[in-house]
């Protein structure tokens, strides 16, 4: 494949991976925004918020790494 | 790692002085090795790869017994034995058959990560049993010190852990498992850490091992509990029956994404940080330009912070998970156990 195509390939994986973490900053901004207004409302309950809030933040970061992954796959496969 | 880092023309130097004294003959090699590489891709593999040796540096080197299975166990005892076997070779580090250069069939060769694999399970070994040695010789005495962090760590596991999500019946008898994999994932990140050290959990398939313990943990658990029908019933999801050709396949695909999850998850977090500081140092080499040293050297301090805070959160992220699958497996069948006691 010629410079151009390898050049695409570059971009898009660029691309990808800011892409997907936009993605990531939304979900777990808004995940720890309502963790912290939800312990503002019921201090006692802080510790059960959160380990929820931490689980929650490891499922939506393992998407965004997924995407990660696969963004790294396209840059060392680019010929 | 310094030596690495010199400059781009020292990377494909070292790497070509590695891959002649491997196979012998090295012009050829050394041209195409130059012409391939690039930066990115030999800093991973210097870094991050398997190597058939295990060294600390440029200190001391050790070549490590090889394990091969093509057509028959082969087992040699370091490289030049390989080489004098005659049936396979090292060709871009990568090891091969001889003749026609693809990959033998099955490669267990001992490799530089498993040796940190051993040596965090030796650190634990230790540990576990300069522990236990004090339980054994008082134990009505408070622990001090050491004893009293790996007690805190292990009160951690159980109370917040495990007993939360899989219920008061089964901790004790599933501790063993979350501790275990607790404290191996722990050692084997911060192992990483270590100046001229690799952590072995940045490897896809060390990470991979994991999860496949985890998911026979999690159907393991869940069929022993809740019995084969149940567990059958389970993966129609509760939906009327005339829906199962739907419910079963994705109940099914479930079972298989939870533990990939957690492969990716920890190998990609532990790669991640490794990769912001190569590239943060990259960018004196790039510029070549001393003052942008400060700041590059100042921010892979900080992402070196961050990957510490990491390597703890995640060993806590995949056993908690681990344990919320276990408890999600057994279903509404752990809590009425609880309640009746």
């Amino acid at each position: 494949m010629g410079s151009i195509s390898l050049a695409f390939a570059y971009l898009a994986a660029g691309l990808g991976a800011g892409l997907s973490v936009i993605g990531a900053a939304l979900g777990i901004g808004k995940l720890a925004a309502t963790a912290l207004e939800a312990t503002g409302r019921q201090p006692e309950a802080s510790g059960n918020i959160r380990t929820t809030m931490i689980i929650a933040a490891a499922l939506i970061e393992g998407v965004a790494l997924f995407a990660v992954v696969v963004c790294l796959l396209v840059l060392l496969n680019a010929k | 790692m310094k030596n690495d880092f010199e400059s781009q023309n020292m990377i494909t130097i070292t790497n070509d002085t590695k891959t002649s004294s491997q196979t012998g003959g090295g012009d050829t090699l050394h041209k195409e090795v130059k012409a391939e590489g690039s930066v990115f891709e030999t800093i991973l593999n210097e870094n991050m790869g398997n190597h058939p040796q295990f060294g600390w540096f440029d200190t001391f080197k050790v070549d490590l017994p090889k394990i091969i299975i093509d057509k028959g166990i082969h087992i040699y005892k370091d490289t030049e034995a390989l080489e004098k076997g005659g049936e396979f070779t090292y060709f871009h580090h990568k090891l091969v058959r001889k003749e026609d250069h693809t990959p033998p069939a099955l490669d267990l060769s001992v490799t530089s990560l498993v040796v940190y694999e051993w040596l965090a399970l030796l650190l634990l070994g230790l540990a576990f049993w300069k522990a236990g040695k004090h339980y054994k010789k008082n134990p009505l005495r408070a622990p001090k010190g050491f004893t009293a962090m790996i007690e805190m760590v292990i009160g951690f596991v159980k109370n917040d852990i495990v007993k939360p999500n899989i219920g008061e019946k089964l901790t004790n008898k599933l501790l063993p498992y979350f501790l275990g994999i607790f404290f191996f994932i722990i050692t084997m990140n911060l192992l990483g850490l270590l100046p001229g050290g690799h952590a072995p959990t940045g490897n896809l398939s060390v990470t991979a091992a994991l999860a496949i313990t985890a998911f026979c943990m999690i159907q393991g658990v869940s069929i022993w509990q809740i019995g084969f029908k149940n567990w059958l019933k389970h993966l129609t999801g509760g939906a009327p029956i005339y829906l199962a050709p739907i419910m079963i396949p994705i109940e099914l695909i479930g079972l298989f994404t939870k533990p990939f999850a957690l492969t990716i998850r920890l190998f990609a977090n532990m790669t991640a940080g490794h990769i912001i500081i190569l590239c943060l140092l990259g960018l004196i080499l790039y510029f070549k330009n001393i003052f942008i040293a400060p700041a590059a050297v100042g921010f892979s301090m900080f992402i070196y912070a961050l990957e510490l805070l990491v390597a703890l959160l995640q060993a806590y992220i995949f056993t908690i998970l681990t344990a919320v699958f276990v408890g999600l497996a057994l279903g509404d069948h752990a809590e009425e156990h609880s309640t009746e006691h």
